[in-house]
């Protein structure tokens, strides 16, 4: 069974916007899946609609064969759901905030407690967590709502960008824990960001997309084999011969783009075959941000 | 009821009592007009009888609710047919601070969403925001009538030497009457909260229904209105199935998009 599966989802706005066309998408159990766009690419409509808060204008999905227009509750029990706008009580503390939102998904106070300060300390905010929530910064009540998130041992994590508002350290924290929790516990993670370099760590498939249409889908091989990404290799040398055609971007700093890993021993032999001295080979792939842009451009121009 | 429901109840009870300000706004209004006020009239009538306003007031009682002596007549008119109408709008507006707190409040803070991505259905949230305002305002309305009584009765007790007895009218207010207007206005105030942006918005939705009431106040004063126990427990009846519609129509409306618009 596929954890979440849209089949040609569309949804069109009462206003006539159109925000989601026809997406077709599946993630397998256990799959950190990078959910990537631009502002109003309809990310958060996405997890909307997947959550049954949004009712489909076209086709349909569902999260582990629940569909959530007919049973929106039933999808909510088995998913956790970190938005920006999902936010938790000022008047109670962190740790009360916690075993509330446990008790409503009906686990007793005692059960959730221990849950909860684990969850607290993950997430460093151990020493915040008898203080009211009036008192937090954007970052905790980030972080807490994650931990929010979590509390009920969902089989699916819904997380609209989590780590918008966290400086690097928590960030990388909290990427850390999300991809544990998908490898240890089997959690499948939609994960809508726009920290690509973070989502490069931490997903195992993307999607990308733009104005409501996906893009692409797929790991970060199959996406650079989607833009026939050629690789930069930089070499630090000395004695390049002419014919290679490098270029020279430095003092004994040369760049070439290839297509294969297979030409690098040929060139490199090439150089010390004309007596050049090697002090350093690098072959960089294109990033995730590289893919991200050359898509998205990509796109625009064959709307033209 | 489900336990998740239980929970709601009872975070929205601590939201407010929590909130000194807005909780002792809830509990003063009501006290002032139960207690201070007729103690007041308790203390003129005892005090200053011959006063012509109190001789203008007396010819308007009927012969049938005399009771022995002047004052007790003028204290019983007062505590049954003059604090009653007091009952119609206390629960009316601790429904209304309630509702419209636990309800915009929740959409103005972003709480609202939270809850809806929670396993209950948007009936399940919407029932557990009705019964924690009616339980709420059925409290108030309790705690203001047993201490009105308590207050009351002493002081007409020791100056007048005798007790009153309350009249059955207030059975059916506070068991009938009272509860099915708080229903109301709890319901009605919830309806219209899933459309309104801030809680002062819901809030104004009350003063239409508050209105009516100080008309009936009006009417009363002046004489022009004196509700028989029959009059009475038609009203509630009335008031009772109303509130048993609303409450069964206003259920079903509710979508999750609508509510987080
Ligand atoms: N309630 C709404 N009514 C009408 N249009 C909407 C509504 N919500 C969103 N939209 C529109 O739908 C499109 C997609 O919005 P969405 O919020 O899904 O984008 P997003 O990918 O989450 O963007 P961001 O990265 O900025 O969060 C946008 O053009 C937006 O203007
Ligand atoms: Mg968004």
């Amino acid at each position: 069974m596929q954890a979440v599966e849209l089949q040609n989802l569309s949804k069109i706005y009462p206003g006539g916007k159109q925000a989601v066309k026809q997406i077709t998408l599946s993630l397998n159990q256990g799959e950190v899946f990078g959910f990537l766009g631009p502002n109003g690419a309809g990310k958060t409509t996405t997890v909307k609609l997947l959550n049954g808060m949004l009712i489909p204008s076209e086709g349909n999905c569902r999260v582990f064969n629940i569909d959530p227009v007919y049973e929106p509750e039933k999808v909510h029990a088995i998913s956790g759901v970190v938005t920006e706008h999902a936010q938790m009580y000022d008047n109670l503390t962190g740790l009360e905030n916690l075993i509330f939102y446990a008790s409503i998904f009906g686990i007793s106070s005692s059960e959730s407690e221990k849950d909860a300060n684990s969850l607290l300390k993950q997430l460093n905010l151990e020493e915040a967590k008898n203080r009211k929530l009036s008192s937090y910064s954007t970052g905790m009540r980030q972080r807490l709502s994650l931990a929010r998130a979590l509390i009920h041992h969902p089989r699916v994590l819904f997380l609209d960008e989590p780590t918008s508002g966290l400086d690097p350290e928590s960030a990388q924290n909290v990427n850390r824990m999300i991809q544990l929790l998908a490898k240890n516990e089997g959690i499948t993670v939609f994960l809508c960001t726009h920290q690509l370099r973070y989502a490069q760590e931490i997903c195992t498939r993307y999607g990308l997309i733009e104005e409501g249409k996906l893009l692409v889908s797929g790991t970060l091989e199959e996406l650079r084999a989607k833009i026939l990404a050629r690789i930069t290799l930089c070499i630090r040398a000395t004695k390049v011969p002419d014919m290679l055609s490098f270029k020279k971007i430095g003092d004994q700093q040369y760049e070439i783009d290839i297509c294969s890993e297979n030409e690098i021993p040929g060139i490199v032999r090439q150089i010390i075959e004309s007596n050049g001295d090697i002090y350093a080979v690098s072959a960089k792939k294109p990033t995730l941000e590289d893919i991200y842009f050359a898509l998205t451009s990509n796109a625009k121009e064959d709307l033209k | 009821m489900k336990s998740s429901m239980f929970a709601i109840i009872k975070k929205d009870f601590r939201g407010i009592t929590a909130n000194k300000r807005l909780f002792s706004a809830i509990l003063i209004v009501p006290l002032i007009l139960t207690i201070f006020l007729p103690s007041i009239f308790v203390f003129l009538i005892h005090f200053a009888p011959d006063d012509p306003d109190i001789q203008k007031l007396l010819q308007m009682i009927p012969l049938s609710i005399q009771y022995d002596s002047l004052e007790l007549t003028i204290a019983g008119m007062i505590i049954n047919y003059i604090m009653p109408i007091f009952f119609l709008m206390i629960p009316i507006m601790t429904a209304s601070i309630m509702a419209a707190s636990s309800f915009v409040g929740e959409k103005e803070k972003h709480t609202l969403e939270t809850l809806l991505y929670c396993p209950l259905s948007v009936k399940q949230i919407f029932r557990s925001k009705v019964i924690a305002s009616f339980l709420l305002s059925m409290m108030v309305s309790l705690i203001s009538f047993f201490s009105m009584i308590i207050i009351l009765e002493t002081e007409i007790f020791f100056l007048m030497g005798s007790l009153l007895i309350p009249s059955i009218s207030w059975i059916i207010i506070l068991l009938l009457v009272s509860p099915a207007i708080a229903l109301i206005a709890v319901t009605l105030i919830v309806r219209g909260s899933a459309k309104a942006q801030s809680v002062e918005e819901s809030q104004q939705g009350a003063i239409f229904l508050i209105i009516p009431v100080v008309l009936l106040i009006i009417g009363q004063f002046t004489g022009l209105l004196l509700l028989s126990s029959w009059i009475l427990l038609i009203l509630g009846v009335f008031c009772a199935i109303l509130a048993w519609i609303l409450l069964k129509k206003s259920m079903g409306r509710f979508t999750y998009e609508m509510l987080l618009k």
